[in-house]
């Protein structure tokens, strides 16, 4: 049974900010009777029929599919991204977490490359295209043999399926004090390179991936291990121990 | 009668007879064309990753802000395929079989036959993208039996195969926008498809950062833009997921096939409140080991733990005795609602039966349950609060996948020439009624294997000359979507727009959910031409159309589903038979079962719009079903 | 194909600042341990320290070390502004609980300039510091047991000592096992260990610097 059942009244502080030139500042707005079962996003959902209803207006905020799996929910909840619950997304995230009472912030995702578009909704586009340098493999539509030709050993399909498990949030990257992308660009880079199939290209895969990681401005990794903590889908930190592996290789061999 | 165009032949060479047959584009040609593709789930991905490979200029449309959000990253079950790897005596010719006998007899032969020969391929090209599916300890792929298959044909990657499959399709994608060869289009949404004397030659969008209306031409547009689940408010769909784009091209001439056939599903879980945003489905395979009841008394508010055996009723397993829990997908949701609508239903809101794994625990340890079922009951608990090892589950039917949508023909196109639909947006393969693990592979098919022969068929034989956006075609459709998005904000009205959604999703939940009546049906068409009326009068859309707004958005959509709301309701109306998702309670047998009308409604219902601008009216024509290769039985579960 | 910037590389930064690190770390392992001899004699200790002085091999160690110390220090600082960039506006509440990140690692830069200038102060204070000889069997060494003896007299100066090592250890709690993880090792079942020597070092060179001149302190 739910720890508290009884409805509760939440005071919010929400990030509100016209546009990515514009500046942004809290407001703030109390809910009353806020069911402990509501996600977090349903209660975004009640503040903004109530702004609406007041001729205020909605705070934006990015969210699909609501069940933890599209990484398209980014919020910063008081400090900690996607809020309080380890390996949950914020729209997986329920006021059952909360007290009645409490006060609770909420951020956009901040970097220097998450842009502001409006309000909680920031531009992941450079994920896209980190992936666009080398997150790949470079197989036609048409090229492949048989499934089953490759054997592929159990326990490292089992990391590699870890790894691709990444859902693209950028909750790392909000989680860490350097904005480093680090544990994303390691996720997609240890996803391939634990493949067979992803072993042909691995060396500039992992050299073209990382230089794109850079120019998109994104801090150094200080393994803090704030990032594993943040995700969702809890990708460990090995994963960038692989990452500076494969591009120290690469380095040295690719010319 | 509506021409499918489906080749002559043997079922088992037709494919392989169109490809030869198909006119081809020379590689050095192909550059010159431009294809636009609305949509990056499945079978969007696929279809522009591979037309670009090809050397086709491709523009690609998502209404997200990543390629990789789109909402087949929810599939959880998996893939089928043929491949035979357990040695269970599968087949192309068994696939293709279960699924015209699963699609209750509704879908074209032809087009199913195609789908289950290229299954194959299919999980070959995910293998070298580096999906990561399950594998067994000698290396070689894994296989579970889904659905109540009599074989395992289910290819899967743990939860998370819809996930796995869509970022091996993003990732082709993206390697094609990083050659230049793909121009990516995110926070896009067409809101008009273009036609140049009635050939389908561009499409209008709205840029939802900042609201402006921009225009695309292109040689052919292909539509990938999922299912309309949401037409029922409450779905296990994405909350963006919506039917706009699709319906838009109803209005330019493309016929909406059998928007009645609607797949629910039966374990999902229950609405918690009015608050309630959208629903999460679970596993199917909990009904392995969890025993679906109800108490016995009406109004019995005990907690479950409370209730005594005694005055427990297993529904499903009293009246199915033989299948018991298992009964297929629309049998098991009828039969829930109908204890809700008797005031048997349970929890706080008395919408949901109790799905409980205490007999499972006691006969297989607490551990076993955990090793099957783990993931699903930290997923449950993490939504619920609730403990499902110490009380019964919650769960109860939602809508989940649309087996409608827009008429294709063998080639995937439309009834307007050049606009080509894909996956779960066009109608062709499921029949009524969608079997587990096929939607994956639908989507997949359309993008990776077909729509590349078959569109370099309709490129290599009609005469296409450019176009530019400033034909006086682009602008009419960019001057009547800014009119249309105007008039929304200028309404100005009281009602919001989520509490039109939420009453449309009532409506249809009601009369054009789970088991229709004419009746009910009737009344759904009354009452959503009123509440779409009453739309139009009273919405309250907050902001501008030059920013970011979620609200205006939403409107446009919803005006959309109030329109094909209605569709679906004339749609389920008109087909006085019972078949696979489409229950009409006049069509049943003694025993409350499905009953066909093979003699009069083997065929596609195609929808053609008819109305003018605001007062919408449809005509409804037919394509016939031929069944040359698999014999209609009906279905038993006793 | 991109031109290969290793150096320039954040990835490769890290891994020049970490392997510098692990050198240093080599360096204050010998340093820590030949100074146990403070707790044998002064003899001992001013004729260790007077064979290492004397030494023609050390000037090019000294030379090594301030080369470490110095690429350690740029790509400190040059790393530390490329973070900072990376999030011009900051948080306003900060995450507690269990997704907060350890302090020791959040305050990297900021041990390392407290270190930086024990590092000249201790360097100011011993190695340039007052010059006092000691005879041993006629030979005339530098007599520094008896100039630590001297300095250490001061509680305050001991106080602040013993701080800039505790600093310096939990730099080394972080940075040892860290830097493992740049150069790209690890193993699931390694981790575990590799956090323990990581710790177990810091602790070493910390008390080890520690404990003497607090000895001093007490006991001259």
């Amino acid at each position: 049974m739910s720890e508290n059942s009884k409805n509760m009244t939440i005071h919010l502080k929400l990030w509100k900010q016209d546009g990515p030139k514009s500046k942004g500042a809290f407001v703030s707005h109390t809910v009353k009777d806020v069911s402990p079962d509501m996600s977090f996003l349903e209660l975004i959902d009640v503040v903004n029929s109530e702004f609406i209803k007041k001729d205020k207006r909605p705070v934006e905020f990015d969210h699909d599919c609501r069940e933890g799996i599209c990484g398209t929910c980014s919020m910063v909840i008081n400090g900690e991204a996607h809020g309080p619950q380890k390996a949950t997304t914020t729209c997986q995230l329920h006021m059952r977490s909360f007290c009645d009472g409490d006060t609770i912030t909420v951020e956009p995702f901040r970097a220097k490359t998450f842009r502001v578009v409006r309000d909680l909704v920031v531009d992941r586009s450079s994920f896209d295209r980190i992936i666009q340098k080398g997150g790949f493999v470079s197989v036609n539509t048409g090229n492949a043999q048989d499934a089953n030709n490759i054997p592929i050993s159990k326990p490292d399909s089992d990391r590699s399926f870890s790894a691709a498990a990444c859902i693209g949030c950028g909750a790392c990257v909000a989680a860490c004090k350097n904005a480093s992308a680090s544990l994303f660009v390691a996720a997609k880079i240890t996803h391939l390179s634990l493949l067979p199939q992803g072993q042909l290209e691995h060396r500039q895969r992992a050299l073209n991936m990382v230089d794109q990681m850079d120019k998109e401005g994104f801090g150094a990794c200080t393994n803090t291990g704030a990032c594993s903590l943040a995700c969702p889908k809890e990708i460990s930190l090995d994963s960038i121990a692989l990452m500076n592996r494969e591009y120290l290789k690469s380095s040295v061999k690719e010319r | 009668m509506l021409d499918a165009k489906i080749p002559n032949g043997p079922i088992k060479s037709k494919w392989e007879q169109h490809r030869f047959n198909c006119k081809r584009v020379n590689p050095a040609n192909r550059r010159k064309y431009d294809i636009l593709v609305v949509g990056t789930g499945l079978a969007g991905a696929s279809a522009a990753a591979s037309l670009a490979e090809m050397g086709y200029k491709v523009k690609s449309f998502c209404i997200q802000d990543s390629a990789r959000r789109a909402h087949s990253i929810a599939a959880q079950g998996g893939i089928n395929a043929a491949k035979n790897y357990p040695n269970d005596g599968d087949s192309v010719w068994n696939l293709f079989y279960d699924t015209v006998k699963g699609g209750d007899y509704r879908s074209r032969e032809s087009n199913v036959y195609r789908l289950s020969e290229v299954s194959n391929n299919i999980i070959d090209q995910c293998v070298a993208q580096g999906v990561p599916f399950a594998r067994e300890y000698g290396g070689m792929l894994d296989n579970r039996s889904f659905g109540g298959a009599q074989v395992s044909r289910t290819f899967y990657a743990k939860g998370q195969t819809g996930q796995q499959l869509l970022i091996g399709a993003y990732q082709a994608l993206s390697r094609q926008i990083g050659k230049g060869n793909v121009e990516m289009f995110h926070r896009r949404e067409m809101l008009d498809l273009v036609t140049v004397d009635g050939v389908a030659r561009g499409i209008t969008t709205r840029n939802l950062v900042n609201g402006e209306i921009e225009s695309h031409s292109g040689h052919a547009v292909l539509l990938c833009t999922g299912g309309y689940g949401n037409v029922f408010y409450l779905s296990t769909n994405a909350m963006n997921s919506n039917a706009t784009a699709a319906y838009r091209c109803t209005k330019k001439g493309a016929y909406f096939a059998n928007p009645c056939y609607t797949q629910i599903h039966p374990t999902c879980i229950p609405v918690s409140g009015e608050y309630q945003s959208k629903l999460t489905l679970m596993s199917e395979s909990l009904r392995n080991d969890g025993r679906i009841w109800v108490p016995k008394n009406k109004g019995d508010n005990r907690p479950p733990l409370e209730i005594p055996e005694e005055e427990r009723d297993y529904y499903l397993e009293r009246i199915y005795p033989s299948f018991g829990n298992l009964v297929p997908r629309d049998v098991a949701s009828r039969q829930a609602k109908f204890r809700v609508d008797e005031g048997r239903g349970v929890g706080k809101t008395g919408i949901a039966v109790y799905l409980d794994f205490s007999d499972a625990i006691a006969r297989l340890g607490k551990k076993a349950v955990s090793a099957k079922y783990s993931n699903l009951f930290e997923m449950y608990e993490k939504i619920t609060g609730e403990d499902p090892y110490t009380v019964p589950m919650k769960i109860y039917p939602a809508v989940h996948y649309t087996m409608g949508g827009l008429w294709v023909d063998y080639n995937l196109q439309s009834t307007v020439p050049g606009l080509h639909v894909l996956g779960e947006a066009n109608f062709s393969d499921h029949g009524a009624n969608r079997l587990g693990a096929s939607a994956l592979m639908q989507g997949l098919a359309d993008g990776y294997f077909v729509i590349p022969y078959t569109l370099g068929n309709y490129i290599g034989s009609s005469d296409l000359p450019e176009i530019s956006t400033d034909h006086e075609a682009f602008k009419l459709s960019r001057k009547e979507v800014e009119e249309s998005l105007s008039k929304l904000l200028n309404i100005k009205g009281e009602k919001l727009v989520d509490e039109y959604h939420r009453d449309l999703g009532a409506i249809m939940w009601e009369r054009v959910g789970m088991s229709r009546n004419e009746e009910g049906l009737k009344k759904a068409i009354t009452e959503i031409s009123a509440l779409r009326e009453d739309f139009w009068k009273n919405v309250k859309i907050s902001g501008e159309g030059t920013h970011l707004n979620a609200e205006l958005e939403k409107a446009a959509r919803v005006a959309d589903f109030l329109e094909l709301g209605e569709l679906m309701a004339r749609d389920a109306l008109e087909r006085k038979e019972s078949c696979g998702g489409h229950f009409r309670e006049e069509h049943q047998s003694q025993d409350n079962e499905a009953k066909r009308d093979d003699e009069n409604f083997c065929h596609v219902a195609a929808w053609e719009y008819t109305g003018s601008k605001n007062n919408p009216s449809w005509s409804r024509h037919t394509e016939k079903l031929d069944f040359e290769s698999v014999k209609l039985v009906t279905r038993s579960y006793k | 194909m991109s031109k290969n910037n290793y150096f320039s590389s954040s990835v490769g930064k890290k891994q020049l600042m970490g392997i510098t690190g692990l050198a240093l770390c080599g360096f204050l392992f010998a340093h820590v341990s030949g100074n146990f001899l403070l707790f044998v004699g002064a003899k001992e200790y001013n004729m260790y320290s007077h064979a290492l002085i004397s030494n023609p091999f050390l000037v090019l160690a000294e030379l090594g070390l301030v080369l470490f110390i110095l690429i350690h220090m740029v790509q400190a600082f040059v790393l530390t502004r490329m973070n900072k960039e990376a999030r011009p506006v900051k948080y306003a509440i900060k995450a507690k609980g269990e997704k907060a990140t350890s302090l020791v690692s959040t305050y990297m830069w900021q041990q390392g300039v407290i270190i930086l200038v024990f590092i000249a102060l201790h360097l100011w204070t011993f190695k340039y510091g007052e010059v006092i000889y000691a005879e041993y069997d006629g030979v005339q060494v530098r007599d520094l047991f008896g100039l630590v003896v001297q300095v250490f007299q001061s509680p305050i100066y001991l106080a602040g000592y013993l701080l800039a090592l505790l600093v310096l250890g939990l730099h080394l709690s972080h940075g040892f096992q860290s830097t493992f993880k740049t150069m790209g090792f690890n193993h699931p079942k390694y981790e575990p260990k590799l956090k323990l020597m990581g710790h177990s070092f810091a602790a070493y060179v910390a008390l080890g610097f520690m404990v003497q001149p607090v000895y001093i302190y007490l006991f001259h």
